[in-house]
């Protein structure tokens, strides 16, 4: 490999490690570069002037170098104003990370992904549009990564009609049937990336869950389990009422699965 | 470089302590022989008998050779106050720049969605049987400034929101005798976002 040298690319960490006494080893998600490992030197110190900034959810305009796979980080700045997720938004930022590291290979590069990355978000942060941000982002990577989903026609090519009921196959698309999980308004919403409603969302939740476990291939996200172990902790549904009451939402990563809402085929 | 015998295995072996490379290692191998002899076989058995009986506490899960910590038996302590920590380094850290007078909780680690860490790896179950008591009038988070930190925070803080007690987070900005111009973005947006009123 030849020596890169990169200036002030933008960048969200995904994630951090601890190495040695006083470096970070970081898994950046660059606009150009697509997802990078980075070494950050020395950044651990006490009178350390980046620590406070090499952080997930942060964006940043980072430089580096290097010629083998792990580069070196050189200079970071912080990119103003931002805003800082917050509460339970921070688990549904933790569950993106994990979905941008499962879905990207190293070294590709998407910069229409980040670009969704950084809506999703401002979308967590607003708060009030938590799950739609969530499911629009999911969408949207499973598009980008070339997994995209067939939403206007059905699997006998007629067009998806808003009051009939669905299945879905991940390979063929929606197949129409009497007692179908998927109203056909789901998938209308889902195409024109306007969700709304809360019985979309809900659907939507069951649908985009259903084909990223399908593309995971048994992997299991163990974001989606730890933020599932914290439900049951706040008290599930209950714990979290009063926050829910305040925004309008429910667990947006897909919470714990109760039998009813459980994929049976 | 792997020398054979007994010297070499102890600088091989003082490596694992943090900070310590092989140069050290071996400045420190030879001072102990050579000079300090007593002053080795004395590390040599606190460190034996601190490996063999440290334990954590009951109560707090501070590291501690009894069965409850120096702080948890204590009895002058405030019982109604605790103070949620990462780690047995931080309790002493605050225990000493504080006048702290309550009791602390030790978590072993933070929330960390990524790495799989959850609720059941920080004992939390513990912390959540001492809130149901009803014995505890606030908490107090100190857990560190970084993202994790502040998810554990929030978790722990709806934790004893169930159980109606409130809850307090550590302020973080500006440090003391710290001047703005040398001061970074990040810490002073935060501090900016948590500025109090006068």
């Amino acid at each position: 490999m030849t020596e890169t040298v990169v200036y002030l690319q933008p960048a969200f960490i995904l994630q951090q490690r601890k190495y040695r006494e006083t470096s970070l080893i970081i898994d950046a998600l660059t606009r150009d570069f697509g997802r990078i490992s980075l070494l950050a030197k020395g950044v651990r110190k006490t009178k350390s002037k980046t620590a406070g900034m090499l952080q997930p959810f942060i964006p940043l305009t980072i430089s580096y170098f290097g010629k083998a796979e792990l580069k070196t980080l050189t200079d970071v700045e912080m990119i103003q104003p931002f805003s800082q997720i917050k509460g339970l938004a921070l688990y549904c930022g933790f569950y993106i990370n994990e979905l941008v590291a499962c879905f990207l290979h190293k070294y590709d590069p998407h910069p229409e992904v980040f670009g969704h990355y950084r809506e999703c978000l401002s979308g967590l942060a607003d708060g009030a549009g938590m799950e739609a941000a969530l499911r629009l982002f999911e969408l949207n990577l499973i598009e980008c990564s070339g997994y995209g989903l067939q939403l206007e026609y059905d699997d006998k090519q007629h067009p998806i009609a808003s009051a009939k009921k669905y299945d879905f196959n991940v390979g063929l698309g929606p197949v129409e049937a009497g007692r179908g999980q998927f109203s056909g308004r789901t998938f209308q919403a889902l195409s024109t990336r306007e969700l709304i409603d809360p019985q979309v969302l809900s659907e939507a939740k069951l649908l985009m869950r259903t084909v990223i476990d399908v593309y995971l291939q048994g992997r299991q996200l163990k974001s989606r389990a730890v933020i599932n172990n914290i439900m049951k902790h706040t008290g599930g549904e209950r714990g979290l009422q009063t926050y829910r009451q305040s925004q309008h939402i429910s667990n947006g990563v897909g919470g714990v699965i109760t039998p009813s809402n459980m994929k049976n085929e | 470089m792997h020398r054979k015998g007994l010297l070499g295995q102890l600088i091989q072996n003082l490596c694992c302590l943090p900070g310590v490379g092989p140069k050290t290692a071996q400045r420190m191998a030879f001072h102990l022989l050579q000079r300090d002899r007593n002053g080795a076989k004395m590390l040599a058995q606190t460190l034996l008998r601190a490996i063999e009986e440290m334990g954590h506490c009951r109560q707090c899960r501070t590291l501690t050779e009894d069965d409850l910590c120096d702080i948890c038996a204590d009895n002058s302590r405030d019982d109604s106050i605790i103070c949620i920590v990462e780690s047995p380094a931080d309790v002493w850290i605050v225990d000493q720049a504080t006048v702290f007078k309550g009791r602390y909780f030790v978590l072993h680690g933070r929330l960390s969605p990524l790495d799989g860490i959850g609720p059941d790896e920080l004992g939390l179950d513990q912390l959540e049987q001492q809130l149901a008591t009803g014995r505890i009038k606030e908490l107090i988070l100190a857990t560190n400034s970084t993202v994790e930190g502040e998810a554990t925070a929030y978790f722990i803080s709806e934790l004893a929101r169930k159980h109606r007690v409130p809850s307090s987070r550590i302020a973080h900005g500006v440090p003391m005798g710290g001047e703005l111009e040398f001061t970074d973005s990040g810490t002073l947006s935060h501090a900016f976002n948590g500025r109090v009123e006068m």
